[in-house]
């Protein structure tokens, strides 16, 4: 494609506009474009808010199935999990009983990537990990390897649902998989499904971003309060940071 | 302790090897090979020769229809490799907006593969859209 000195210059005006505006403020949301990639320049992650979340709001794991076609079996040992609720409480009850959702920490070394035979587990260059479902044969070494039960095998062939969402493919039986961080989602520029709940849900617990934008609200936020990551002892390098935990 | 037999009582077992590993293969392939067309052709869906596919909707496919037919799936799955590793996503070209000139995935897609026998599982797990 080639543009001419006027196309140039009109869309330097626009970009300019745009930033006088307010940063990372725009008028309109801009569809996608019709191609992009995973650039190294962002790195995905998320910080949760423990103070704010409710001990008995579902909001986020039920929005995950949605989104995502994740069944439920009825099975509590077979059950496929991207996202689950903890309580956590103090034996002696020196401090107040917590909850928090817990899914896939997107580690910077991830060692379910570093075990898996057939590459199937790897690390995109924007710093999420995915399984890629072609390749995983199901060994399960990886749901070994991952330090926060992440990780599901589906154990029953499944069906799509009804009124299920076409962007987001079912699996087959014998696949490992976990959270994605919607990564379908955070392609065209929205934000995963159990942040958007949790924020519908009026809690706001979830926030959601890059890391390597530093005026991006996670960034500040990570910057400005104290967080932790679950098992900060393993060297991991975990993305899913935790507040007041 | 039984020694073992001279060369003379050998010898005729040696010949009938070699008669079974050179001569006998080919006078059974000569004698002629089973007619596979013709069990082909009288397969009752197939009898009126290739299957006819669904006009699709749209003008023009995404590329000419002769090398789609030849490469489709080299595209798809090549395609496929870079969605889910690099995140490459074009999306005038996903999957899913071959339905919405090709409509049936039974008068279209399944049509050919039945036809040659092919049975891709890519919409065992991925969604095609009615």
């Amino acid at each position: 494609m080639t543009m001419d000195r006027r196309t140039v210059l009109g869309l330097g005006g626009v970009a300019a506009a745009g930033v006088a505006l307010a940063p990372g403020l725009t008028l309109i949301a801009a569809p996608p474009p019709d191609k992009s990639e995973a650039s190294g320049d962002q790195r995905w992650a998320m910080l949760i808010d423990v103070t704010k979340c409710e001990s008995n709001c579902t909001a986020c794991t039920r929005a995950c199935r949605q989104e995502n076609n994740v069944p439920l079996f009825g099975d509590p040992t077979r059950d496929i999990h991207w996202i689950r609720k903890l309580e956590i409480r103090d034996k002696d009850h020196r401090r107040p009983s917590v909850s928090l959702p817990v899914l896939c920490n997107h580690c910077e070394n991830p060692p379910c990537a570093h075990v898996c035979p057939t590459e199937a587990t790897f690390i995109r260059k924007d710093g999420i990990v995915l399984v890629d479902k072609h390749r995983c044969i199901g060994c399960r070494y990886c749901m070994l390897a991952c330090p926060y039960k992440a990780r599901s095998l589906v154990y029953h062939k499944t069906e799509f649902p009804e009124g299920g969402n076409p962007n987001v493919p079912i699996r087959a039986k014998g696949v490992v998989e976990k959270c994605t961080f919607c990564v379908h989602l955070v392609d065209d520029g929205k934000q995963p499904a159990c942040v958007q709940a949790c924020g519908h849900a009026g809690h706001k617990a979830m926030i959601f971003g890059d890391l390597n934008d530093p005026k991006s609200e996670i960034a500040m936020r990570i910057r400005e309060v104290k967080t932790q990551t679950i098992r900060e002892d393993l060297g991991l390098k975990p993305h899913v940071h935790y507040q007041g935990l | 302790m039984r020694s073992l037999p001279s060369y003379p009582a050998r010898f005729p077992l040696l010949l009938v090897l070699v008669w079974a590993i050179f001569v006998l293969p080919s006078v059974v392939l000569a004698s002629g090979t089973p007619d596979h067309d013709a069990s082909a052709n009288s397969h009752p869906s197939y009898a009126g020769g290739p299957p006819q596919l669904e006009k699709a909707k749209g003008e023009s496919c995404i590329r000419e229809t002769e090398w789609m037919r030849r490469n489709h799936m080299d595209f798809l799955k090549h395609r496929r490799a870079e969605t889910v590793r690099q995140g490459v996503r074009i999306r005038s070209e996903s999957l899913l907006k071959c339905a919405e000139c090709h409509q049936s995935h039974e008068k279209f897609c399944d049509q050919c593969h039945g036809y040659v026998s092919a049975s891709p599982d890519c919409f065992e797990c991925h969604v095609y859209p009615k």
